[in-house]
């Protein structure tokens, strides 16, 4: 089986693309893939604590997040400077490691293959 | 070497379709095969039936179809497909809706297709909006 990287990229609420990668990682991860998930830019928005999905009518992202562990998805990741420049106090359930740059690159360069693409 | 590709944009939206259709056919003349070419996210819209193309464009439904025609897998992801309204007959009879609204020659498939196509590749290629 392949190393897959998911990358969350955009807000956690202004489409559905996040909820639908992190099934497709979940999906990936039951097809024993060796998966991991690096949130960058906008996507580190969707691991503020506290979220209330249930006030604007959609699923709470952070309790799709939650349930990642129990799909054997641990390995996450977080950009550094993405959440430093948001100023962004971050949930760390699930546990998450937060990486610079140069890591992204390394963590990028050791998979098969990467899920996500943004324009 | 063989790809799976996938397609993340709605017909006549963005140049998702546009790009992924003329990879897909440079590909082939060059003898590579495609596992699958896989409909995610508002790229599952790519598989309606009904979309007319604007004046002076080319047709993707048409596009889509002669590349089936070649032997390419047209998988649409189902959870995505039907929320935003394509559906198969089985689909359409499951949910009492009037009509369905899935052209030929796609599918509707699970997520574990496009990860066993990932999977089977040498190369997955994403078509972003």
């Amino acid at each position: 089986m392949k190393k897959m990287l998911f990358i969350i990229s955009q807000p956690p609420y202004a489409n559905t693309h996040n909820a639908e990668l992190l099934e497709a990682a979940m999906v990936g991860a039951v097809f024993d893939g060796e998966v991991s998930i690096l949130f960058r830019d906008d996507g580190v928005w969707g691991l503020l604590p506290n979220q209330h999905g249930d006030l604007i009518e959609q699923k709470t992202f952070s309790k799709i997040l939650s349930a990642l562990p129990t799909y054997e998805v641990e390995r996450l990741f977080a950009c550094s400077p993405s959440v430093a420049d948001r100023d962004l106090s971050i949930s760390h359930s699930p546990e998450i490691e937060l990486l610079t740059l140069k890591q992204q690159i390394a963590l990028i360069a050791a998979q098969d293959v990467v899920i996500g693409a943004q324009r | 070497m063989k790809y799976t590709l996938a397609i993340h944009g709605a017909p006549y939206a963005s140049q998702s379709a546009q790009h992924g259709i003329a990879f897909a056919e440079a590909l082939l003349r060059q003898a590579h095969t495609i596992e699958r070419i896989f409909f995610f996210h508002e790229g599952v819209l790519q598989a309606l039936s009904t979309p007319v193309a604007p004046q002076g464009e080319e047709d993707l439904l048409q596009k889509w179809q002669a590349l089936s025609a070649q032997g390419v897998e047209l998988a649409v992801c189902i959870a995505s497909g039907i929320k935003r309204g394509v559906l198969s007959e089985e689909e359409r009879a499951r949910y009492e809706k009037t009509s369905n609204s899935l052209a030929e020659p796609f599918t509707l498939v699970g997520l574990g297709q496009l990860i066993s196509a990932i999977n089977e590749a040498d190369r997955y290629i994403e078509f972003p909006a």
